[in-house]
């Protein structure tokens, strides 16, 4: 083969510059990775707190569903009580100092329940007596819905208990992706005295007011009927149970809030080059820039924008004697080539596309006065990213653009 | 695609992104334009904005009643509310006291925000439309297709019903859960299509998917390998361009696009060895919105022809 000219289609930037992720690993508490369903969310918050703990901070990643595969490669038991650390020797392997931690934990909804009665109950009889709840035991077993609910909790007792620097955060495939920031919100609807105090049972030194006493009687006259006699007592007990610990759980709620508000938090979208992660990932920024969250910038994952130093088939020339099915093969490779050049073109545009606009709403930019958009792309890894070497790569290329 | 016509309802379900609304949208496209009366339906959400499926059909809304946007076809989003709403009116003696008890602030809210009672809300609507007669008796939609929510939320939209029967174990709610349930895990009227993408990790994943299916009772009918690339080598062709590739530095465009159709290759090997249901291969299609799912019908018709 001839001399092969390098396409240079790298955006020109300085070898090893670092991105806009790298002072966020190192300086921020909560990081959280958010976007579309299947972008990458979960590989790339593993491949932050991996980037976390190379530079040398205690790292929890709380991911949401991830691949067993990913969880084998990090060495996380699938159903921990809590957040189990990343072999030091798998870690020494990967060059992280020996003060920097990688923790990962698959969030278990009912283990968050039982952390946050333990805390909020008071006494050991309170807290046995929701334990053993018919109900409670339904509620704390179930996922659907309470993902959100638990990510918020856990992610509050986790970034205050002191034992990380920073915990990166995934978020759970839902339509909407912010649904664990409205979470609490909902919770709090639920929680809310008006609604509950309709189904606490009369007395109990409260007095009921005439119109939610009607309320009481339709709400047990109907409940009674659907459920039967024996669930709504339970459904009573519950909520008296629980009623103790509305006000703690709402200032949780309330503290999360704040923390994902303050500059010690950073909200990273993540996005694959298809049209559609990327409408969803320009409405999740509207969505957080509104909520006033502190909006960074954003992953452009499985990109295929980095084509320096490849080779193209047409330099290939093949002896004259080569036959017929020979030549066709290199003309359809050819094919194949012309495709990945057309990819490396749309992901450089978007990439460019989302400079701007990260630009003009990311918080950093605001803060660096410079204009520059923080927005990196990631390449498609193939089959290598399924193990810690893979996300070590991930890694370097999330935090400098040269990983030559 | 032809087993699944018989269905009643077919549940798609994989993880996010791998193309569950697409495959809803055009399965529901297919089958109506194989007659079938179809409903397609998606889980409605209040906070969302934007409809995927909406876009996948090219429909401006989908509304919490169904509409035809098609001959033989129509569309719905699955609100919890309503399917409270049928319920308490089927299991109280009183319509009125039933609207009594929606129009209750509490109880409304309650029934919103408490974990667990709007998915079964989702449920209770989809078998009411599963009931749904035409005035001459035969079934108002003969198949209703169902877009699912990604892996977690959809496996655990199946543990519900177990889990509460053994909280509220009698009960017209009892018997509500119990006849969804049956519905559920009949293999005559029920089946689970997995979506997976042509990547190795993806294969895993749906495997662990169709593993828990399984654990849940619930039919598996089909799985699909989506946005499969196309593959332009005769064997004699590859086995060239390979020997072209092999040992190549630097490396060279085109070869990570083979390797991509090589890991489908491997991805399909694995899928349709390891699941004793039928694997379909829908290719990658260079469209987007609603052509592409309308694209994706007419190969679905064509394959049905080829086989
Ligand atoms: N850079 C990459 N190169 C190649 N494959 C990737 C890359 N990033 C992610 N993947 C693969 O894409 C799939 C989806 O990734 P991941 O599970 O991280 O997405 P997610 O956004 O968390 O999905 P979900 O919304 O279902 O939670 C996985 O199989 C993963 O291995
Ligand atoms: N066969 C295909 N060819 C080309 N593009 C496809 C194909 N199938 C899906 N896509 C594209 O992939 C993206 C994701 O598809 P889709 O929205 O159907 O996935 P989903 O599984 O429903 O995602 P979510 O988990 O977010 O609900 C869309 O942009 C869609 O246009
Ligand atoms: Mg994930
Ligand atoms: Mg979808």
């Amino acid at each position: 083969m001839s001399s092969s000219r390098p396409l240079d289609v790298r955006p020109s930037l300085a070898d090893a510059q670092p991105t806009f992720l790298e002072p966020l690993v190192r300086s921020k508490r909560v990081i959280v990775c958010a976007g579309a369903g299947g972008v990458g969310k979960t590989t790339t918050a593993a491949a932050l707190g991996l980037a976390s703990a190379l530079a040398g901070r205690r790292t929890l990643v709380l991911t949401i569903d991830p691949a067993r595969r990913l969880a084998e490669a990090m060495g996380i038991p699938e159903a921990s009580r809590a957040p189990a650390p990343v072999p030091r020797e798998k870690l020494t392997m990967l060059g992280v100092p020996v003060h920097g931690e990688l923790d990962a934990w698959m969030l278990s909804p009912e283990v968050v329940f039982e952390t946050m009665v333990r805390r909020l109950a008071g006494d050991e009889a309170r807290v046995q007596a929701i334990l053993a709840n018919r109900l409670y035991q339904h509620l704390s077993k179930i996922v659907a819905g309470m993902q959100e609910y638990t990510a918020a909790e856990a992610l509050y007792s986790l970034s205050t208990e002191g034992k990380y620097d920073l915990v990166v955060l995934d978020t759970p495939p839902s339509r909407n992706a912010l649904a664990f920031l409205e979470a609490p919100r909902k919770l709090s609807m639920f929680l809310d005295e008006r609604v509950i105090g309709v189904f606490l049972p009369a007395g109990g030194g409260q007095k009921k007011g005439a119109f939610v006493r009607a309320a009481s009687d339709l709400a047990e006259r109907v409940f009674t009927k659907a459920f039967g006699e024996g669930f709504y007592k339970d459904l009573q007990d519950f909520l008296g149970a629980f009623s103790g610990m509305f006000g703690g759980m709402r200032a949780h709620a309330e503290a999360v809030r704040r923390l994902l508000s303050s500059d010690e938090a950073a909200f990273v979208l993540v996005t694959s080059p298809e049209p559609a992660a990327l409408a969803e990932a320009g409405f999740f920024q509207e969505k957080i820039t509104q909520l006033g969250l502190p909006f960074e910038g954003y992953v452009l994952n499985r990109s295929w924008a980095y084509t320096r130093g490849f080779g193209g088939p047409e330099e290939i020339v093949l002896p004259p004697a080569a036959e017929e099915h020979q030549r066709v093969a290199l003309r359809k490779l050819g094919q194949l080539a012309d495709g990945e050049r057309w990819r490396a073109q749309r992901d450089r545009d978007l990439l460019a596309r989302l400079r701007m606009d990260a630009a003009r709403h990311s918080l950093g930019a605001a803060a660096r006065g410079d204009g520059g958009g923080a927005a990196i792309a990631t390449p498609h890894l193939g089959g290598a990213v399924e193990d810690l070497a893979g996300l070590a790569e991930l890694a370097r290329n999330l935090v400098h653009l040269d990983n030559a | 695609m032809k087993s699944l016509l018989p269905l009643r309802a077919v549940l798609v379900t994989g993880k996010g992104g791998v193309g569950k609304t697409t495959v809803a949208a055009s399965l529901a496209r297919f089958a109506a334009q194989c007659g079938k009366r179809v409903l397609v339906a998606e889980i409605a959400d209040e906070d969302a904005t934007t409809s995927a499926l909406a876009d996948a059909l090219g429909v401006a809304k989908i509304t919490d009643e169904p509409w035809e946007i098609a001959p033989n076809l129509r569309v719905v989003a699955l609100a919890p509310a309503l399917g409270h709403q049928r319920f308490l009116r089927d299991v109280l003696p009183m319509k009125v006291l039933a609207d009594a008890a929606m129009r209750a602030g509490a109880i409304r809210r309650f029934l919103a925000a408490a974990p667990t009672f709007p998915e079964m809300g989702v449920l209770y609507r989809l078998l009411d439309l599963v009931r749904t007669k035409r005035r001459d008796g035969a079934v108002e939609h003969e198949m209703i297709i169902v877009d699912l929510p990604a892996t977690g939320h959809a496996l655990a939209l199946a543990q519900i019903p177990a889990s509460l029967l053994r909280v509220i174990p009698s009960g017209p709610i009892a018997a509500a859960v119990r006849e969804g349930l049956e519905l559920l895990q009949d293999p005559v009227r029920t089946g689970a299509v997995v979506v997976t993408l042509p990547e190795t990790l993806p294969v895993s994943e749906a495997l662990e998917l169709v593993q828990g299916i399984e654990q849940h009772s619930i039919p598996l009918a089909q799985v699909f390998l989506n946005r499969v690339p196309f593959d332009p080598f005769s064997d004699e062709e590859r086995v060239f361009v390979r020997s072209l590739l092999d040992g190549e530095r630097p490396p060279m465009l085109g070869a990570r696009t083979l390797e991509r159709i090589d890991r489908a290759r491997v991805a399909l090997e694995r899928l349709s060895q390891a699941v004793s249901v039928p694997v379909g291969v829908l290719q990658d299609v260079w469209l987007e919105g609603p052509r592409l799912a309308e694209e994706m019908a007419s190969l679905m018709a064509v394959e049905e022809v080829h086989q």
